[in-house]
């Protein structure tokens, strides 16, 4: 259980976290996501008690990480970014030497390290020195020796730097493995990476929380924030007809689709692989439009394809495009203070 | 303690796991071994070490920095500090494992010297109450010069800035001191005189075990490692 009220952090007057305010329930992994510099790092040291908040508390298993600091250490497992370990030990050395850290009793530590290390998937290098391990092992020998006094909260500070994909895909499922009785938070700047593996998603950016919710729930509410676009593409003339005052017959259906109403813009898109016309005796010729609706008409298809039947226009693409999770996303941390989400739930409420 | 004594073992382990800390006992055995043989081996001269306890305290001066200079440094460098600071522990845990580490590697380093004793006792019939007290002055002196290098290495991520830092730390706790009280008048004089280490030691070699000096000695490390323990614990507050 970890719950974090209020949390603020300043690098001399640099806010690097401003407010920051969330809870994770055992059994749930939670995910930390922002782009780097978002306050991920610092908000996770909080946690940790590597440093100390500036304002705001943090209580973990409800011990106070100030006041009883080694009472909430005790019971956190913490892979820190980029995992430092002492490269002159052995893996088993090391593993018994964080037993000893964390007051584990003599006749504890071995099965210990020996369940840490098999779950890890380290038995075969436990007697090979840490600095002659590949950056999969040595990430691995760091989240062994954070599983070791089997602590209630596990801290991921982004788990999966640096590994390839097959190592990527062994770390997920040992995070999903560990999470059954535990609190899990995994911090991460990759969005796949996230939406896989964790039940809740923080998204926080210029230190301050922007979303907070199930993937699916996030998902959706920011597809009803921003609109999905709409992708025509019409045969029609392009050039400028002397009979019409000058005008294309490209700009009349162009001005009949403006006039729907909840249209918010409309952009031409050029179409990529097209064969080119090397004559030039062609009159007419595809041309991709893309309509931006307003966010009170979601779905525009069926006036377009009334307005493009209406002007005897030939078409043979009408589609709705959904944003991307990636667009979301950069919409969502690019927005200067718009936060969706639990945080502001009653802020929300009123809208819907 | 349990505690200490993990990082106090893991520590004095990783001086042997490293180049350095075999280099450091090569070169002050060898060193030693050198001013033995031109120094304290001369016919006709009394079978004692006097001397050569001379020589050890001005090898200390460069000898304990090397030693020292790696104890945070490195972990503030590499990172491990995290790992480390996020355990439960306290700093002062950390600094005082650390510090016993390196009394412990110093101790290590002049355990072969036995053998010095050894040819003094082939050749001739050594005084070992006198050379007793020295060892123990040296090991005295030691304690305080690594105190100081633990405070150096705590307050810089580089080993390089570590070591001259305690170095000339220590020059000047050596120095300064004696110097000015050179200068002083009386009631100032025998205090500062009192407060230079090189001179607190001189003593020892004698075969005299002054108990104030040796009080001086213990206090005083205890000084700098309490300051080190502080200002580590000052760094989460940054």
């Amino acid at each position: 259980m970890i719950q974090v009220k209020g949390v603020s952090k300043f690098y001399g007057t640099f806010p690097a976290v401003q407010g920051v305010t969330f809870e994770a329930t055992p059994g749930q992994v939670v995910g930390l996501l922002g782009p780097n510099g978002a306050g991920k790092t610092t908000t996770i040291r909080m946690i940790t008690g590597f440093l100390p908040p500036s304002a705001g508390r943090i209580a973990v298993c409800g011990h106070d990480t100030i006041s009883a600091s080694a009472e909430s250490r005790q019971k956190i497992g913490y892979l820190p970014e980029s995992a430092p370990l002492y490269p002159e030990m052995r893996v088993r050395d090391y593993l018994s030497h964080r037993a000893r850290l964390y007051g584990m009793p003599r006749v504890d530590r071995k099965p210990a390290i020996i369940r840490a290390a098999d779950r890890c998937r380290l038995l075969e290098v436990m007697t090979r020195r840490i600095g002659h391990l590949s950056k999969g092992f040595r990430q691995r020998v760091g989240l062994a020796s954070a599983i070791l006094h089997n602590p209630p909260v596990l801290i991921l500070d982004e788990p999966s730097n640096g590994l390839d994909p097959a190592q990527i895909r062994e770390t997920r499922t040992l995070i999903k493995d560990l999470s059954a009785q535990r609190t899990v938070l995994v911090s991460s700047h990759i969005l796949p990476e996230v939406e896989r593996t964790c039940d809740r998603v923080v998204i926080i950016a210029r230190g301050q929380i922007r979303a907070d919710g199930a993937p699916p729930e996030l998902l959706a509410r920011m597809l009803r924030q921003v609109p999905a676009r709409h992708i025509v593409e019409i045969y029609v003339e392009t050039r400028p007809d002397p009979e019409a005052g000058g005008r294309s017959e490209l700009d009349r259906i162009a001005s009949k689709i403006r006039a729907i109403p909840g249209v918010a813009a409309l952009l031409r898109e050029p179409i990529h692989g097209e064969p080119p016309d090397p004559t030039g005796a062609r009159v007419a010729e595809w041309v991709r439009l893309v309509v931006m609706p307003e966010v009170t008409h979601p779905d525009l298809r069926e006036p377009l394809s009334r307005t493009l039947s209406s002007a005897t226009v030939l078409f043979r693409e009408l589609r709705r495009q959904a944003p991307t999770l990636e667009q979301l996303f950069m919409r969502v941390i690019d927005a200067e203070t718009v936060p969706v989400g639990a945080s502001n739930a009653a802020q929300e409420g009123g809208g819907e | 303690m349990s505690r200490v004594l993990a990082i106090a073992t893991r520590e004095f382990a990783s001086f042997f796991r490293i180049p350095l800390g075999w280099v450091v006992v090569a070169l002050f055995l060898s060193l030693s071994a050198v001013f033995f043989a031109k120094g304290t081996l001369v016919p006709g001269e009394p079978a004692e070490m006097r001397t050569f306890f001379g020589v050890w305290w001005f090898l200390l001066l460069f000898v304990t920095p090397a030693v020292s200079m790696r104890l945070l440094s490195e972990e503030l460098r590499t990172g491990t500090i995290e790992p480390l600071l996020t355990a439960p522990v306290s700093e002062w845990t950390i600094v005082f494992g650390k510090y016993l580490a390196a009394v412990g590697f110093l101790a290590a380093m002049l355990l072969p010297s036995v053998v010095f004793v050894g040819v003094l006792e082939y050749l001739a019939r050594p005084d070992y109450g006198a050379i007793g007290a020295g060892y123990l002055g040296l090991l005295l002196l030691g304690m305080l010069y690594l105190a100081v290098g633990t405070l150096a290495s705590t307050l810089t991520s580089s080993q390089t800035l570590a070591f001259l830092g305690t170095l000339f730390g220590l020059l000047l706790l050596d120095l300064a001191p004696s110097r000015l009280a050179a200068q002083a008048p009386e009631p100032w004089a025998g205090l500062l005189f009192k407060l230079s280490p090189s001179f607190r030691v001189t003593d020892f070699a004698r075969g005299l075990i002054d108990t104030s000096a040796a009080a001086y000695f213990l206090l005083a490390s205890f000084w700098f490692v309490a300051l080190a323990a502080v200002i580590l614990q000052s760094r989460r507050w940054r």
